[in-house]
């Protein structure tokens, strides 16, 4: 260091990529210095440069170990990982089994992503007119075998391996009929992403369709309760209705049959029991009969069971069996509305 | 990092003929050290090295260092001080 001249200590600067000022007296030693502080740096560099190398490839061997749960000894990988690559096809060591493994997680990788760009391009707008989100076997081996450069071999592999997992991948393996399950990989007829990868303008319109959807649902269900309450309070209306109109003959038949029996204490009247039809025929005019056909007999079996002043009788009039009321009680006592 | 009363008043206006004890963090033994490498009384030498120094901190500081001796603190109060200096006036 010390037998440089000013000048070869400006290049060797300017080598290390430093543009140093003027070199005087008071500054070269500073140069120097800097000179010393330079060299070591770039040793340094390239040092690491060369374990840098190395590094990428040990780390994504060493997640692959640990994503496969096997142990590995990181420093057998290392050393193996300074031999040249090598041709792995149909070696069955560590290191080749290791490589096979990631070759096939890349081509799962790709394989994934592909169904998912697809499913979801079904799902919104469908541009490339696809028949079904199942994408037939025959296609996506060629789309892999363009994309990465694997064989079918490694192709049926990766099948089999999703087969053979028990967890999900989130591919679907459909075989002919579609809803059946397949077991072997000649089975297999298309296969289909799990979770399709939609955009997020398709998404956000996925997702209000479905919430204007589902709003409009609960509108109509609620129509529907509202309509059915509607439906049940004109119903019980036309029964309290009813209900009035039979109290309302009640009442009527009471008078009538007590101002009989009136009648008859004043000898007006030949018996003191009068017909229930006759009774009818009085308080309900001809075009009305079928009508209130229902309040009539509701009346009859009313009086027959409620009304203790108005006995029902079967008596023997002009040759005929007919029923009849009969006042029981006397008039001036028993009443209950005048 | 506040500055000190010496550096306000050393970047308020031109240095002329001010004495390198002026500079932030010189004080009278580093600037009589000074003065013995040949850096004279005056301020302005030392903005000369500064300048040739092309105003590299780590170079000036390294200097500033072998030459007077200065510490860290020292060297970087003097530094500071000259560069705040050349920003205003150079």
């Amino acid at each position: 260091m010390a037998g440089l001249s000013d000048l070869e200590l400006r290049r060797e600067l300017q080598a290390l990529g430093f543009q140093p000022g003027p070199i005087t007296d008071t500054t070269r030693d500073v140069y120097r210095n800097k000179l010393r502080r330079l060299r070591g740096e770039a040793r340094l560099r390239d040092e690491e440069r060369l374990r840098e190398e190395a590094r990428p490839r040990l780390v994504f061997l060493g997640i692959l170990w640990v994503k496969m749960g096997k142990p590995s000894a990181p420093q057998e990988a290392e050393d193996n990982m300074k031999l040249l690559p090598v041709d792995c096809e149909r070696k069955t060591d560590e290191f080749c089994q290791a490589k096979q493994k990631a070759a096939l997680l890349e081509l799962l990788h790709e394989l994934y992503n592909f169904l998912a760009i697809q499913a979801g391009n079904f799902e919104c707008g469908n541009p490339e007119k696809l028949k079904s989100k199942c994408i037939p076997v025959t296609e996506a081996q060629e789309y892999i075998a363009n994309v990465t450069s694997s064989s079918s071999a490694k192709f049926e592999a990766a099948l089999t391996w999703i087969l053979s997992s028990n967890k999900d991948v989130g591919i679907w393996l459909k075989g002919e009929d579609q809803s059946e399950l397949v077991t072997t990989v000649d089975k297999v007829a298309c296969l289909e992403s799990a979770r399709p990868r939609m955009g997020v303008g398709c998404r956000l319109s996925r997702a209000l369709l479905t919430a204007v959807t589902n709003v409009l649902i609960f509108f109509w269900c609620l129509a529907f309760l509202w309509g059915l309450l509607i439906l049940l309070k004109y119903r019980w209306r036309k029964l309290e209705e009813e209900e009035q109109a039979m109290y309302e003959m009640v009442k009527k038949i009471i008078d009538v049959v007590q101002d009989h029996y009136v009648d008859w204490e004043q000898d007006m009247e030949r018996y003191p029991y009068v017909g229930i039809l006759h009774v009818r025929d009085t308080l309900i005019p001809p075009q009305s009969r079928r009508r209130m056909k229902r309040v009539w007999d509701r009346a009859v079996e009313f009086l027959a069971s409620n009304e203790s002043r108005i006995q029902t009788e079967s008596h023997r009039v002009a040759g005929e069996d007919m029923l009849v009321w009969r006042w029981t009680k006397p008039s001036s006592f028993s009443d209950s509305e005048r | 990092m506040t500055t000190s009363q010496k550096h306000r008043d050393f970047v308020a206006e031109p240095m002329g003929e001010k004495p390198v004890g002026s500079l932030a963090g010189i004080g009278e033994v580093l600037g009589k050290k000074l003065e013995e490498r040949g850096f004279d009384k005056v301020a302005y030498v030392v903005l000369g090295q500064f300048l040739v120094l092309k105003k590299d901190e780590d170079l000036f500081r390294e200097w500033l260092k072998d030459t007077c001796g200065a510490n860290a603190k020292q060297s970087r109060d003097c530094f500071g001080c000259l560069r705040e200096w050349c920003d205003a006036f150079l």
